[in-house]
């Protein structure tokens, strides 16, 4: 992947990121950079005429007060250029860079959190993402990082012409020279840095292994059964195997940048003695004054700096347009969801609290790369008001079954009607607005108690939180914490908030759903980490909560499903049994096998015969 | 953050944290050194000879010595930078070579700490903070390599610097120079000094009053980098994705994202660096800059009025410029020492936590008959962070060869009775006997060797299957292979093409298999079985997998566990039916003891509302009872379990 052509041109991105100044208003990020980079060619330039010109006075003896006057002029130079400088870098290493770099990380989260449920899966799109997320993540990273560049360039090349113009004086055929042993440097460079890149995912590797290893050190969880298991040695073998091999590749890498190196410095002295030699011959021939030698051989040398910065710093705009580009190729990615729903005139969702029916018709999925369906044809209505369970084994296609319902997916073939509309029609956020689900898998934000509930941060229902929270069997909980629904969750961001346990969060989530209440309620093994009493508590509540809405049920605990007007029986991603509790036992299929399994512990005098 | 350091400390810690860092990563300090007295001394070499070749351009200019001089300098430039250039690459090979030592000190620590003290809050903030003060500006262990060479180089620097500079103080103005005579002067030598020493002293001290707003900045700082990186990176996980389409949760992470404006242009940062720690960043440059105009007005001074030739101004300018850079870096380098010298305080706090449960030595009697008995005697226990007692007061013994079902509702501290016998934490209060001796006289190793837990939160690690089940890299694969089978592995093991090779989570192997929760647990079964220990522990071992596979686990567990111990906590109290014994714990205690039927006999007690809030549901009404009669006569046994 690392061939893919990049969509926009350096100076596309450019704009782009100037397009950004004017969105943020962060003027002074502009202005800032022209400011660094004159600022840095005034104080080249004083630094190498200070000395020749001061030289010169001592050397032809000018009047005592001019010698005094012109190093006061000199010096005061470099006062106020340093000291602007140094006031320009402080500012610019924050503030509005920041802002900017802030914003497109906000867009870059926002397109990750919306972005067409199945790219999560895909890989060309993953690795976009990932390219996306560096681009913003640290303050040297291409969204912050390009003004320093930029500000390099027009130092670099204001230098470039600037100091050219005052090698003509000198005969051309030393500009050429110096202009020759800098792109010979700058070639040499770039073997170096292609070698750099094409060893890029090697790197990656080890880096992601010692990061890996060292990391679970860390992990509390992992913490016990590295004790138990002894397993401290194991982990320590593994990273030192891998740091032989990445202190291998170290050895390469420094090697090959001690060889440009010695080039470079060979160059560099074949460049002196050729400008030493041409100022040396102008000294006898000319009679050429030390002032103007010393001024002349600083200039050169100065002149290869520019020249070779030019090539540094577009080499660095080169990399950072790339990420910059595949930031925004991300950004635009297309997103079949919503596309379909233009392309098709969208409808708008039939607003219904009570009728909502589902349907899937003729629906098969597979799981791109996948050899075979995880669903294959399967005709399922779910009535308005129904409540339906899905049970199954681990494998069944449950899980995959309910995130088609939900739009995650699109079938590979048939599809999704929703009121007798296929939800391709729709737009798919409003269409996830029709549910509210307690998924196994989920996401508990580092935000309080409340927020969490209500899922958002403005006009929160403080007494539908409380009524929600108590239905949900977490009221005295909750009342106990210092700061009540204000309590933050989790240590990751407020080190004052609170870790809940594995059943406290289960109810959270159970709480947030309520408090959503969509007419399709989906829980999926809502119960799996409650105890018995707790599990049974959530039982009996569940008629309560479904009521005047639709709802999915998938429990591995058959106790569950009696609630249910109808169970499917899902096997190997066909419904192979439905009806009611009773009709399927009565049927004496898969799911009485699986019934029978459970409960025949429960009951009396079943066991001792297996027992032994 | 309030705590003050004095110099002294500050010095006596980073002292520690070299010969720590030292004592790790031995050949880095000897790259750096190396680099530094390089660094410290080639730059004269240049300097030296330019004013040679300046002078001898002002003065005879005489060719074979200029051409001498040229090729000299030529040459000398050629050998010093190729060897700098070599030193160099020899310090950054070690320096990569040993980037993450940092964290393989805290690595090392982690491994070893006590259980107890790692799960402590104390540890976490003290890791959090440890981690978020490297990654704000590499505060800690990790800049001390740098400040050693900096100092190093600058103290070099500054010994040639004044080697080639003194003779501008007592070379003197000849007696020609009229009122610049003055110059000669001892008062105005000493002046120049003051005024340079001045010079450094005002500069180094407003720019170490800037640098101390980023350490003010530094809680709003970290709580940014926080925040920045849970709402910004932390929420698009695919395990969120779901949720966050579901309940539109991107607005209120970004709305989390916006308000925090710890680095931006309006938040206190901003302003500071817009305002006061601009403007003194910029003075104190100012104020660096006027040195070198002093310089240059004092030596210019005295050359024009003959004390020496041109050439030896360039020397002395040189020079002095070069002694000026050197002073800032030793003063930086000790202001960062300074400042750093808190960071590593809390390193330290960190690594000296004792180990305390590493303390006993007695060796733990292996018998092949598995004859090991336990007793809680007396047992309380809370944990740390906490006042409320999670265990009260726990009398219990049981032997060898019994199967115990430990059942409770979520927080009756089913988990922490086994955390504690596993000596994960040692009890407040009351002792635990392992053949009557207290468990804390045996050796920690010895002790851990008697038991083989999976957890319920149990973690395998990214590696071979092989690597996962004997939970090291010297595995014996016959003994690996018969235990997954064991486990109920076998199927899946024959359809994977690398067997025991197969790699878990794709961190190191791309073409790893992703395991279900299902395959997992049996994974950890068999990890527990190859440990071969005389006490096994399942920890709600079936919370993930169906009716099916939570059967297998139950009869096959039943059978594979043998003459061991086992103890099981489960939800699903079906898994009772197979233990010998129950014990019922409630809100810390152990409420009753017993086998199944004859706990279900003590009606209205804990045991019976548990049993019969899930068996309701299997067993409530005759009728289903008759339908299951009728059911079971159509399926036949056999079919049930076709084992």
């Amino acid at each position: 992947m690392n061939k893919m052509k990049p969509k926009y041109t350096i100076w596309q991105n450019v704009q782009y990121m100037l397009g950004m100044v004017w969105t943020c208003k962060a003027y002074s990020v502009v202005v800032f950079c022209v400011l660094a980079s004159i600022l840095k060619i005034l104080s080249s330039l004083t630094g190498i005429l200070i000395t020749p010109v001061i030289l010169r006075c001592v050397e032809v003896q000018v009047p005592f007060v001019r010698l005094f006057i012109t190093i006061l002029v000199f010096a005061g130079m470099l006062m106020i250029w340093s000291g602007l400088s140094a006031y320009v870098e402080c500012v610019n290493s924050l503030a509005d860079r920041a802002d900017i770099r802030r914003t497109l990380m906000q867009t870059v989260m926002k397109k990750n959190c919306t972005t067409s449920y199945p790219n999560l899966e895909d890989q060309n799109v993953l690795w976009y993402r990932r390219q996306a997320e560096k681009a913003v993540r640290g303050s040297g990273e291409a969204t912050e990082g390009v003004w320093n560049t930029l500000s390099d360039i027009i130092k670099n090349i204001g230098g470039f012409f600037i100091y050219l113009f005052m090698l003509t004086a000198v005969n051309p055929v030393v500009i050429v020279i110096t202009m020759v042993t800098a792109v010979l440097g700058y070639l040499v460079n770039r073997y170096a840095k292609r070698w750099r890149y094409q060893h890029k995912d090697e790197v990656a590797d080890y880096e992601l292994k010692t990061w890996y290893i060292l990391r679970k050190s860390q992990d509390m969880t992992l913490a016990k059964d590295l004790r138990l298991f002894g397993m401290e040695n194991w982990l320590k073998d593994i990273y030192a195997s891998v740091m032989i091999l990445y202190r291998g590749y170290f050895f390469r890498r420094e090697r090959i940048y001690l060889l440009t190196d010695i080039v470079n410095v060979v160059l560099t002295f074949l460049r002196n003695g050729i400008a030493y030699g041409y100022l040396i011959y102008m000294v006898f021939n000319q009679n050429l004054p030390i002032s103007e030698f010393l001024l002349y051989f600083a200039t050169v040398g100065g002149f290869t700096a520019w020249i070779g910065g030019i090539f540094d710093s577009f080499g660095i705009l080169h990399e950072q347009s790339l990420d910059l580009s595949m930031m925004r190729e991300y950004l635009e990615m297309q997103e079949v969801f919503w596309e379909e729903s233009e392309r098709d005139k969208r409808e708008d969702i039939p607003a219904c609290k009570e009728s909502c029916s589902l349907e899937l018709r003729g629906v098969s999925f597979r799981y791109p790369g996948a050899k075979e369906d995880t669903i294959h044809n399967l005709d399922l209505v779910i009535s308005p008001g129904e409540k339906l369970a899905i049970v199954g084994m681990n494998g069944a296609g449950k899980t995959t079954l309910v995130k088609l319902l939900c739009g995650f997916y699109n079938p590979t073939e048939g599809e999704v009607l929703y009121n007798g509309i296929d939800i391709r029609k729709f737009d798919r956020r409003e269409y996830y607005s029709l549910f509210s689900a307690v998924f196994q898998k989920f996401s508990v934000l580092e935000t309080t108690l409340a927020e969490n509930v209500a899922q958002t941060y403005d006009s929160i229902d403080m007494e539908r939180v409380e009524r929600c929270i108590e239905k949900a069997g977490l009221k005295r909980k909750v009342e106990g914490l210092p700061n009540g629904y204000q309590t933050y969750i989790g240590k990751r961001v407020f080190l004052d908030g609170v870790e809940l346990s594995g059943g406290e969060i289960q109810k959270l989530m159970l709480a947030r759903a309520l408090y959503k209440d969509s007419p399709i309620l989906i829980l999926d093994e809502p119960t799996a980490a409650l105890d018995p009493i707790a599990e049974n508590d959530m039982y009996q509540r569940y008629d309560q909560m479904t009521r005047s809405h639709t709802s999915v049920y998938i429990s591995h605990r058959l106790a569950s499903t009696r609630f249910c007007d109808r169970i499917i029986y899902l096997k190997n991603g066909r419904i192979a049994e439905s009806g009611t509790h009773e009709e399927l036992l009565r049927a004496g299929g898969g799911y009485a096998r699986l019934y029978e399994m459970q409960s025949k512990y429960y009951r009396e005098g079943t066991v001792d015969g297996e027992k032994g | 953050m309030g705590e003050k350091i004095f110099l002294k400390e500050a010095i006596q810690l980073s002292l520690r944290g070299f010969q720590l860092f030292f004592h790790t990563a031995p050949k880095l300090f000897l790259a750096r050194a190396a680099y530094a007295i390089t660094m410290g001394t080639v730059p004269y070499v240049n300097i030296y000879l330019s004013a040679q070749l300046v002078g001898e351009l002002a003065g005879d200019r005489e060719i074979d010595r200029l051409v001498a001089l040229v090729i000299t300098l030529l040459l000398s430039n050629l050998c010093l930078l190729i060897f700098s250039e070599s030193v160099k690459h020899w310090m950054m090979y070690e320096n990569s070579a040993n980037e993450s030592t940092r964290e393989l000190i805290l690595f090392r620590k982690l491994l070893s700490m006590d259980f107890v003290d790692m799960d402590s809050s104390q540890t976490h903030d003290r890791l959090d903070q440890i981690d978020q003060n490297a990654n704000w500006a590499g505060w800690g262990l990790g800049v001390l390599p740098k400040i050693f060479e900096n100092s190093l180089r600058a103290i070099i620097s500054i010994i040639c610097a004044v080697s080639l500079t003194v003779g501008m103080f007592f070379q003197k103005v000849p007696e020609s120079a009229g009122r610049l005579k003055v110059l000669n002067h001892p008062v105005c030598i000493v002046a120049m000094l003051l005024f340079m020493i001045g010079v450094i002293a005002a500069a180094s001290i407003m720019e170490g009053k800037a640098e101390q707003y980023y350490a003010k900045c530094a809680v709003e700082a970290r709580f940014g980098n926080r925040s920045w990186g849970f709402f910004g990176f932390e929420v698009i996980e695919l395990e969120r994705a779901v949720d966050m389409r579901i309940y539109n949760q991107q607005n209120l992470s970004a709305n989390y994202l916006l308000k925090n404006d710890s680095f931006q242009s309006n938040s206190m940062m901003g302003r500071l660096v817009k305002g006061k720690m601009g403007i003194l960043y910029a003075f104190s440059s100012v104020i660096s800059s006027s040195f070198q105009g002093i310089i240059y007005l004092f030596v210019c001074m005295k050359a024009w009025a003959g004390a020496f030739g041109v050439g030896l101004v360039t020397q002395y300018i040189g020079a002095v410029s070069a002694f000026y850079s050197g002073v800032v870096v030793l003063f930086q380098a000790v202001a960062r020492l300074k400042s750093n010298a808190i960071f590593l305080k809390i390193i330290f706090e960190f690594l000296d936590v004792p180990n305390q449960m590493y303390q006993g030595s007695l060796t733990v009697e292996k018998r092949s008959d598995h004859k090991y008995e336990i007793e809680f005697r007396n047992v309380s226990f809370h944990y740390p962070s906490s006042k409320e007692w999670a265990l009260k007061n726990i009398n219990f013994r049981f032997r060898v060869g019994e199967r115990l079902a430990i059942v409770g509702e979520n927080g009756s501290g089913k988990t922490t009775f086994i955390k504690l016998l596993c000596r994960l934490y040692d009890p407040t209060e009351g002792e635990i006997l392992l053949n009557g001796i207290d468990i804390r006289k045996y050796d920690y190793r010895e002790y851990m060797s008697v038991f083989a837990v999976v957890f319920q939160d149990f973690q395998l690690l990214s590696g071979s299957l092989m690597d996962n089940v004997a939970a090291g890299r010297s595995g014996d694969s016959e003994k690996v292979r018969k235990c997954l089978m064991e486990a109920g592995f076998g199927d899946r093991l024959s359809s994977l093409p690398k067997g025991l090779e197969t790699c878990l989570h794709k961190d190191f192997d791309k073409d790893a298999v992703i395991f279900s929760g299902g395959e997992k647990q049996k994974i950890a079964l068999a990890r527990a079985l190859y440990k071969d220990a005389p006490f096994i522990v399942l920890d709600e071992p079936t919370a993930a997998l169906d009716p099916v596979a939570e059967q297998e686990v139950y009869e096959k567990f039943n059978e594979i566990a043998g003459d061991k111990t086992t103890i099981y906590i489960s939800h699903r109290l079906s898994s009772c039916r197979f233990c010998d014994k129950i014990a019922v714990f409630d809100k810390g205690s152990i409420v009753q003891y017993g086998n199944h039927e004859s706990l279900l006999q003590e009606k209205e007690r804990k045991y019976y509302t548990l049993w019969h809030a899930q068996a309701q549901y299997y067993t409530e009404e005759k009728r289903r009872k008759e339908e299951l009669d009728q059911l079971r006569r159509n399926l036949g046994e056999k079919v049930i379990f076709d084992e």
